[in-house]
């Protein structure tokens, strides 16, 4: 493979430490820093100075040696690790109900629905009131820390007001015992980011349908001062059986003019779905909900995050530097119109963005229309609108060079067709990386023995979907193959949460209640 | 019984909002280590958030001794030389008095006890910081980084043996190995606080 030959470039080298390059920069200089002994020396002189090497490295060594030695000792410090089972089993009063687990306050725990960073969700069951119910408990490790506890009761507190369809409401709130925990209603689903997990993209229909309901849900929430701060699809519950989003965890919300509260430098929530200003750590306002929810849209588009790293940081630099890739040169089956919206939502600068949810949410409802009869309703105007006004900037852009190198046109002709090899090339690094991602994801045991061979068949398709850039004609085919494909995944059990492979479940629908792994942090 | 709660606003007679800030900054970025710390001297689990508690006290205690240096980040260069002092004390003090006893005595008046010191006591301090520092970014890492900078690093092996082994490219496991070194070295100023003003990233 034809890859440029790189000169040695200690600002490269200091760009790509701080994860500054895109995937493609970072690709060629990779290769040269394999083959470069002056570049790998200087690369380490960045990182660090030699002593702190040997420190750090010192340090590490010894401890790993004590801990080897500690272990075969009796009586070690370290906690035990429980399975989320024999942990729910542990703090549970004794229940009446037979097959119950135990009893919880007024609710006979039935059986663990799944656990996350910030505790572990049970599903139960009220017999005053009959009715099932989801018990979402946090973790004992994080009950000792004062602002974990505080984290879960502004939850509690922040959702309690926001009252929407769209919105998961919290029944009662129990923080003062040992384990705080929060009641709420069973409802039986699946999370947004199952659903991609076992879908890749989603058709347009579904995309705008769901980012419409969100965007309702958040204008709810935006109303009440309320700033959701953690949007991504693990957040977006929806409901089996009909057509309902629900937005969840409102454990990062934040009242705007809690200002002592947004800026204490640590990283609260995902980073991928951050915004640019949150991962500055400056202050947001609800139009930093606005651009997560734009790289949520991006993900059910093309069945993957927008910003990706290998580290949070290198995620967040990402996210405050580069564009993501275009979604068309990912799945041209997504209209031009849709793109514009997600790029508004991704400008940079928050003011670049719709003013408000309730501004996007009305947009997305005549989108919605116009998608389900394309030829009795209109594109709305306003999407028109801003479609216009992006391809006017692009026009505007590459126009002079264009003409300048019109004389020497086999040049650019032959620069083009560069081009052209070096998206294949990258393409092909695309496809290695979706499948390596989902390779990953199936890796939970329990997940794998269920549906190893339609995820199998759908990497496959995933990744010919993204070479039809340049195959047009086979594009058809495999979208008819991806529909075979969801229909035979429709059949497969989903889980928790692709981090816990011990999520002990059998049954099909889960009450989900989704927790943040940063949190524990 | 109500957890302890770190209220920087009924401790700390803090003037300006920048200075509560900057408290509250500074007890986001100590407090997981500080919990790590404590542990590891081997208080009981159930003093673990009283001694944290406790420590955060004597620092608070000692803000009035606080005065404007006129440097930047002066109060946050301050707290952390004071959080310093306070822990090395703790340190100090759990050796003569820890021994099988329940209570949280042991505990009350840190800061009260005179500067312990001692070049032991602080290399033991870099040492816990860097531990702890490592297992922190480690989460933030793939694990394949994790591995290649272990492999590399600390068992000592070649870049080429542990890219083979990883199936990684042996350019990313010199430019892995480094973000994490670089990582870990920001996750330490995070809670000592910055040598001087260093330049914008």
């Amino acid at each position: 493979m034809a890859i440029p030959k790189l000169a040695c470039d200690r600002e490269r080298l200091r760009q790509s430490l701080d994860d500054r390059l895109s995937e493609q920069q970072e690709e060629i200089l990779l290769q040269h820093l394999a083959e470069c002994p002056a570049c790998q020396h200087e690369l380490e002189r960045l990182a660090a100075e030699q002593a702190e090497w040997s420190r750090v490295a010192e340090v590490l060594r010894r401890e790993a040696a004590a801990r080897i030695s500690s272990a075969g000792a009796a009586g070690t410090r370290e906690p035990a690790c429980d399975s989320p089972v024999d942990f729910a089993v542990a703090f549970l009063e004794p229940s009446s109900l037979p097959g119950a687990l135990g009893r919880l306050g007024d609710v006979d725990i039935l059986e663990v629905i799944g656990h996350g960073g910030m505790g572990i969700v049970l599903k139960g069951f009220q017999q005053e009131l009959h009715r099932p119910v989801a018990v979402k408990v946090l973790a004992p490790h994080l009950a000792a820390s004062g602002a974990a506890r505080q984290r879960f009761a502004r939850e509690a507190r922040a959702t309690a007001v926001v009252v929407h369809p769209n919105v998961m409401p919290v029944l009662t709130v129990h923080s003062s015992g040992k384990l705080p925990y929060l009641v709420m209603p069973y409802v039986p689903c699946e999370s947004l980011q199952q659903r991609l997990d076992r879908q890749g993209w989603l058709e347009t229909l579904d995309v705008v349908r769901i980012a419409w309901q969100v965007a309702c849900g958040l204008a709810a929430a935006h109303a009440q001062g309320l700033v959701h701060r953690d949007i991504k699809p693990a957040n977006m519950l929806l409901e089996k059986g009909v057509d309902r989003v629900l937005l969840t965890d409102f454990g990062l919300a934040r009242a705007v003019d809690d200002a002592s509260l947004t800026r204490t430098g640590v990283i609260a929530g995902t980073p991928q779905y951050m915004s640019p200003e949150q991962a500055r750590g400056e202050a947001v306002d609800h139009r930093s909900d606005l651009f997560s929810l734009g790289s949520v849209l991006y993900a059910m588009c093309t069945g993957r995050v927008p910003f990706r790293a290998e580290t949070s940081y290198g995620i967040l630099r990402r996210i405050t530097d580069t564009e993501p890739r275009p979604i068309r040169e990912i799945n041209p089956g997504i209209p031009e119109w849709l793109v514009t919206i997600v790029a508004k939502l991704h400008a940079k600068d928050p003011a670049g963005r719709f003013a408000s949810a309730d501004e996007l949410a009305k947009l997305l409802e005549q989108c919605l229309a116009h998608v389900q009869q394309p030829t009795t309703v209109p594109l709305p105007e306003a999407v028109a609108a801003i479609e216009f006004a992006s391809v006017e900037a692009r026009l505007t852009a590459t126009a002079p060079p264009l003409s300048s190198s019109r004389s020497r046109r086999p040049l650019l002709v032959g620069s083009i067709l560069a081009g052209l090899a070096i998206l294949a090339a990258v393409a092909g690094i695309a496809i290695r990386t979706h499948q390596d991602d989902s390779d990953e994801r199936s890796k939970s045991p329990a997940e794998s023995a269920v549906s190893a061979a339609p995820s199998t068949s759908e990497n496959e398709a995933r990744g010919q979907s993204a070479l039809s850039v340049w195959q047009d004609g086979v594009v058809e085919q495999i979208r008819g193959l991806d529909e075979a494909v969801e229909q035979l995944d429709t059949r497969a059990a989903w889980f928790w949460d692709d981090d816990t492979p011990s999520a002990p479940t059998n049954n099909q629908t889960n009450a989900i209640q989704s927790s943040n792994p940063e949190a524990a942090k | 019984m109500p957890q302890p709660e770190t209220r920087p606003s009924l401790i700390v007679r803090l003037k300006g909002e920048r200075n509560e800030l900057a408290w509250t900054e500074f007890v986001s970025a100590y407090e997981p280590f500080l919990r790590r710390l404590i542990e590891r001297q081997g208080v009981p689990e159930r003093h673990v958030p009283d001694a944290m508690q406790q420590v955060l006290v004597a620092v608070a205690r000692s803000v009035d001794g606080w005065q404007d240096d006129g440097d930047p980040a002066s109060f946050r260069r301050w707290l952390n030389r004071v959080a310093r002092n306070v822990v090395l004390k703790l340190m100090a003090r759990e050796r003569r008095q820890i021994g099988g006893q329940g209570g949280t005595d042991w505990l009350e008046s840190l800061a009260d006890v005179p500067d312990a010191g001692g070049e032991e006591r602080e290399t033991e301090y870099e040492y816990e910081l860097v531990v702890w520092a490592a297992e922190q970014v480690r989460g933030e890492f793939l694990d394949s980084s994790w591995k290649a900078f272990w492999a590399t690093l600390i068992e000592g092996r070649s870049v080429a043996e542990v890219a083979a082994e990883l199936g990684v490219s042996p350019g990313s496991v010199y430019m892995s190995r480094s973000r994490l070194m670089a990582r870990i070295r920001s996750k330490v100023q995070e809670v000592v606080g910055r040598p001087e003003e260093s330049s914008e990233v």
